[in-house]
């Protein structure tokens, strides 16, 4: 009946034009504390999608709700036409999750560990080619302890595909990661895409959820800030320009206060300023350095990227 | 049908893993022979030793024999699923298990199952020193009451292990808890000292645990003559430890990690 059920809705076009998920409303306490403050979306199937927010905005306990692993204080939520409050079997079936802080047993092998984890579902994918996807091949035989960090991010999100889902969730897939696992996990993740899997993920870097996400969520302090696509996201949300540019070691920034009209921030050496009015903010900086005989080094003028709408959005509190 | 098939598959990997951990080899299988051995060799003077308890009479190296097998089965189950299952929850791996289509009682079955196949070969390894070395004999009719006793009081030591996991929140608390539970509770079982050399009270509150009445059972069990050797109260004490520790267990096991997070 189970299996009936599953392959049913595997097949079927029942799930194909509703959304993958639907969230309306959706709050959570813990006691007098609001986590989630009602937050409202809908994600599409084979869609990927981002969840951002700095530390504590609500995204682990948002995705945990969607996951059925918590429960919710009010609100609807659907996923795979499923309510995450009653986990069915059936649903888990059709659902992968990487895990934040969560390790698999270091004393069995790569292929050991997704033989085990194919047990447990109807119609689970190949070991070896569940390995090789993730590029863990020539590991197959090795223990998941003497695994890097990056291999072991890797075998995780192997873990999760071993059982072939519809749905994906990833919360935090490459935290840790150098840039080049990095960029090998990307490639893990577009490959997924391909297959036309549905994915949620979280992530704390900017780059990564405008280069991986269709659409991407910005939640701040349990609400939902902005959401939309990643490059129409940054314009809309903003018509602001920044200029970026860093003063010689013997300039200090205070000289230049006053002498154009929009705020100054430094990060490492980097000073950079929003505006409004770029042409006006430019012509002011370019008359000061000018004047005063001071090169800006690496001057540049560009549209925000996510990271800056991300930064605006948050007030700052990145990370 | 099926989901016995994932009760035998997980039973395998986790017999499979005790086998790699080295702290379980040591501690489970290694750590029992080397005390059988230095027991017998060092406290049982003759064979004209021997020990008087409430199932019969024996010689001090059947006695001993039978008494580190109870404390092997303590430690390989009761202490190896305490620290086990805790650190496999601090590190997540329960949780990741939750969040899979397996139903979580095949996961607990498989840990009962291991440790009753864990048990039983400690127990032959145990009573095959002790014959080869000492002079142990079994008697064909007791072999039923030996298994069911060693089957009885693994699955007891599971249910319990299972209840402690519960109860304690860090695989910290737990590495602490788990040893020093079977060694106290060892040298008031009739497993270190033969209870006729306890003074009473002792013995009395000895009798209260189980692990008393599994190593009571065992060595009753190696008393020669008639029936099955199964004692009443051995048998009583055990299933009602067992059934408290499924209780609780299914009561407060909790698959998330128990320390706060973000």
């Amino acid at each position: 009946m189970e299996r009936a059920l599953v392959l049913g809705s595997r097949n079927g076009a029942a799930h194909v034009e509703r959304p993958a998920i639907i969230v309306r409303g959706l709050r959570k306490s813990y006691g007098a504390t609001a986590v989630l403050r009602g937050i409202d979306f809908e994600v599409h199937s084979g869609e990927v999608f981002g969840f951002l927010g700095p530390n504590g905005a609500g995204k682990t306990t948002a995705i945990e709700i969607l996951e059925g692993y918590r429960r919710r204080t009010a609100g609807e939520v659907t996923v795979l036409g499923i309510d995450p409050g009653r986990p069915t079997r059936a649903w888990r079936d059709r659902i992968g999750l990487v895990l934040q802080e969560c390790e698999l047993d270091p004393l069995l092998t790569v292929a050991e560990t997704l033989a085990l984890y194919a047990s447990f579902y109807t119609s689970p994918r190949s070991v070896d080619a569940t390995a090789e996807l993730v590029g863990l091949g020539v590991k197959r035989d090795a223990r998941v302890r003497s695994l890097s960090g990056g291999e072991k991010r890797r075998l995780d999100v192997a873990v999760a595909l071993i059982g072939d889902p519809e749905l994906l969730f990833m919360d935090e897939p490459t935290t840790g990661f150098d840039p080049s696992a990095r960029r090998d996990a990307w490639n893990v993740i577009e490959g997924l895409r391909a297959l036309g899997k549905t994915l949620v993920l979280t992530t704390h870097y900017m780059d990564e959820a405008q280069h991986l996400s269709d659409r991407v969520a910005i939640l701040r302090e349990g609400e939902i800030v902005a959401i939309g696509r990643p490059a129409e996201l940054a314009p809309a949300g903003t018509t602001s320009t920044v200029i970026s540019f860093r003063l010689p070691d013997e300039v200090a920034i205070d000289a230049l206060r006053g002498s154009v009209s929009a705020p100054l921030e430094t990060v490492g050496g980097v000073v950079s300023l929003r505006t409004e009015n770029a042409q006006r903010v430019l012509y002011e900086l370019t008359c000061w350095a000018e004047r005063e005989r001071v090169e800006l080094i690496g001057l540049q003028a560009r549209s925000p990227t996510l990271e800056d709408v991300f930064l605006e959005l948050t007030g700052g509190n990145h990370g | 049908m099926a989901d016995l098939r994932l009760v035998l598959i997980q039973a395998r990997y986790a017999l499979l893993l005790s086998f790699r951990d080295p702290r379980a080899v040591v501690f489970g299988l290694a750590f029992p022979v080397v005390l059988l051995v230095m027991f017998n060799s060092i406290f049982v003077s003759g064979s004209s030793d021997t020990v008087h308890f409430a199932g019969g009479t024996i010689s001090g190296e059947a006695y001993f024999t039978a008494g580190i097998a109870a404390y092997a089965i303590g430690l390989s189950t009761f202490t190896t699923l305490v620290v086990g299952l805790t650190t496999q929850r601090e590190s997540g791996q329960l949780k990741r298990l939750r969040g899979t289509p397996m139903p979580p009682w095949t996961f607990l079955a498989a840990q009962v199952l291991r440790s009753v196949a864990r048990g039983l070969m400690l127990v032959v390894a145990l009573f095959a020193i002790g014959a080869i070395a000492f002079g142990v004999h079994l008697s064909a009719e007791r072999l039923v009451g030996l298994v069911a006793y060693v089957a009885l009081g693994t699955a007891v030591f599971t249910t319990l292990g299972m209840a402690v996991t519960a109860l304690t929140p860090t695989a910290e608390a737990a590495s602490a808890v788990g040893p020093f539970a079977v060694v106290i509770l060892s040298f008031i079982s009739g497993v270190f000292i033969p209870v006729d050399q306890l003074p009473n009270w002792l013995e009395s509150v000895g009798k209260v645990f189980p692990l008393y009445h599994l190593a009571d059972g065992l060595q009753t069990s190696l008393v020669s003559g008639g029936g099955t050797g199964l004692v009443g109260a051995d048998v009583a004490s055990l299933a009602l430890w067992g059934l408290a520790g499924l209780l609780i267990a299914k009561r407060h096991f909790r698959w998330e990690p128990q320390t706060a997070r973000a």
